[in-house]
């Protein structure tokens, strides 16, 4: 229930999410960041416009992935997440410590600014 | 990791009126065939929470809510409140006190719930409170109904404190306003949330209102960093639930309750699908 496409957007990745993030599903995208980290693509943006609902499997995920991105001296940083989206990663704690933007353009712009 | 079996438990936190939301989700959950292995609530969830451990048909549930929670039962001014606030010294101001009389809910909480204890709830049920003299949050799960929903419902200032078991408790939203840790230390790994922030004065024209203000303010940021933390800790699969009323509800719009009870099962219906999915996996994922 949750597809992941990656792109390279010149030092940047964007991991485009759409699905539901959750118990079934966040074990996908660990995996598939994992790699893009391995690769040493530590700059990545996650566009959450197409993500429905995140459980807390889900921000454990982006949990795990952001502190080994910062760990390489890169970042995770998310982009278009919905209002019930925002809800939650507000209510978690998350919007406070993750980078958000608007649209995945101004989140990979963020990185050579 | 995985577990051999799911055990589901569903918390429901604070919020008033609002918090009949969660019989909406239950009905959201029964139609996907997923039961409850326990219930855990705090302060207006308390009530919901005994509700649905006690199995009440909706009906009744309507009924009950309607009987029990109306602006009438906070309207009574304690007789002597106002001069020990005045003059404490005086007076005899003592941790025991509350604005508003608390002999009418005590005597619709009896009218609903009778004599029954925990032990007559069907599932495992828990409500929460808070050690007025510690703040640490102090788990119910034992003995008469009625003495642990009053003490879940001590709402500060409102109601006085209510003594239970030689110790004086207040309302369970002052140590966790959607206690999730509870169903985590009771073994559940599937755990359905339902939160409710508390909402913001409009306009902020009375010392009340300004108390209230302070208080939401308060009660919010601990409600977000309590969640927080149990939802990054453990390995317990947490789904938060939080309806979105497009209409203002009121701590005593009892009214609204078919539609409060309509929003919750809106807001859980995707949940109960993923839900099922995740049991018929075979548990937390």
């Amino acid at each position: 229930m949750l597809a992941i496409e990656i792109e390279a957007r010149g030092a940047v990745t964007l991991v485009e999410i759409t699905g539901s993030l959750d118990g079934l599903t966040a074990g996908d995208l660990l995996e598939r960041c994992t790699a893009e980290l391995a690769r040493g693509r530590a700059s990545l943006v996650a566009g959450f416009g197409g993500v429905e609902y995140t459980s807390s499997a889900g921000l454990r995920v982006l949990l795990a992935v952001m502190k080994d991105a910062r760990a390489r001296e890169g970042d995770l940083r998310l982009a278009a997440v919905r209002p019930e989206v925002m809800r939650v990663l507000d209510l978690a704690g998350f919007s406070g410590i993750l980078k958000i933007y608007d649209d995945a353009e101004a989140a990979i712009a963020s990185f050579g600014a | 990791m995985t577990t051999p079996r799911g055990k589901v438990a569903l918390v429901i936190g604070s919020g008033g009126v609002k918090c009949a939301a969660a019989i909406g989700l239950q009905y959201a959950l029964a139609r996907a065939g997923i039961g409850l292995d326990m219930v855990v609530g705090c302060s207006g969830g308390a009530l919901y929470a005994a509700i649905a451990a006690l199995g009440f048909t909706p009906e009744e549930v309507h009924e009950k809510t309607l009987q029990l929670w109306t602006r009438e039962v906070t309207s009574t001014r304690r007789r002597g409140a106002r001069w020990q606030l005045l003059f404490p010294r005086l007076f005899g101001f003592s941790a025991e006190w509350g604005f508003r009389d608390d002999r009418l809910i005590l005597e619709r909480l009896r009218a609903a719930f009778g004599d029954r204890t925990f032990s007559d709830a069907r599932i495992p049920l828990y409500l929460t409170a808070t050690d007025f003299a510690t703040g640490e949050q102090v788990v119910l799960s034992s003995g008469p109904l009625v003495p642990a929903m009053r003490a879940s419902l001590a709402i500060p200032f409102i109601f006085a404190p209510y003594r239970v078991d030689d110790r004086l408790l207040v309302d369970g939203f002052l140590s966790d306003p959607l206690p999730v840790n509870v169903a985590i230390r009771e073994g559940a790994n599937i755990i359905v949330a339902m939160g409710f922030e508390s909402p913001y004065q409009r306009a902020i024209r009375t010392p009340a209102r300004f108390a209230f203000q302070v208080s939401s303010i308060m009660t919010n940021n601990l409600l977000k960093s309590r969640f927080a933390f149990h939802n990054a800790v453990h390995h317990a699969e947490v789904i938060l639930v939080v309806p979105e009323f497009a209409k203002r509800v009121g701590v005593f719009d009892t009214w609204q309750i078919p539609y409060v009870i309509e929003v919750g099962e809106r807001a859980a219906e995707p949940h109960a699908a993923y839900i099922r999915r995740l049991l018929d996996a075979g548990g937390t994922g």
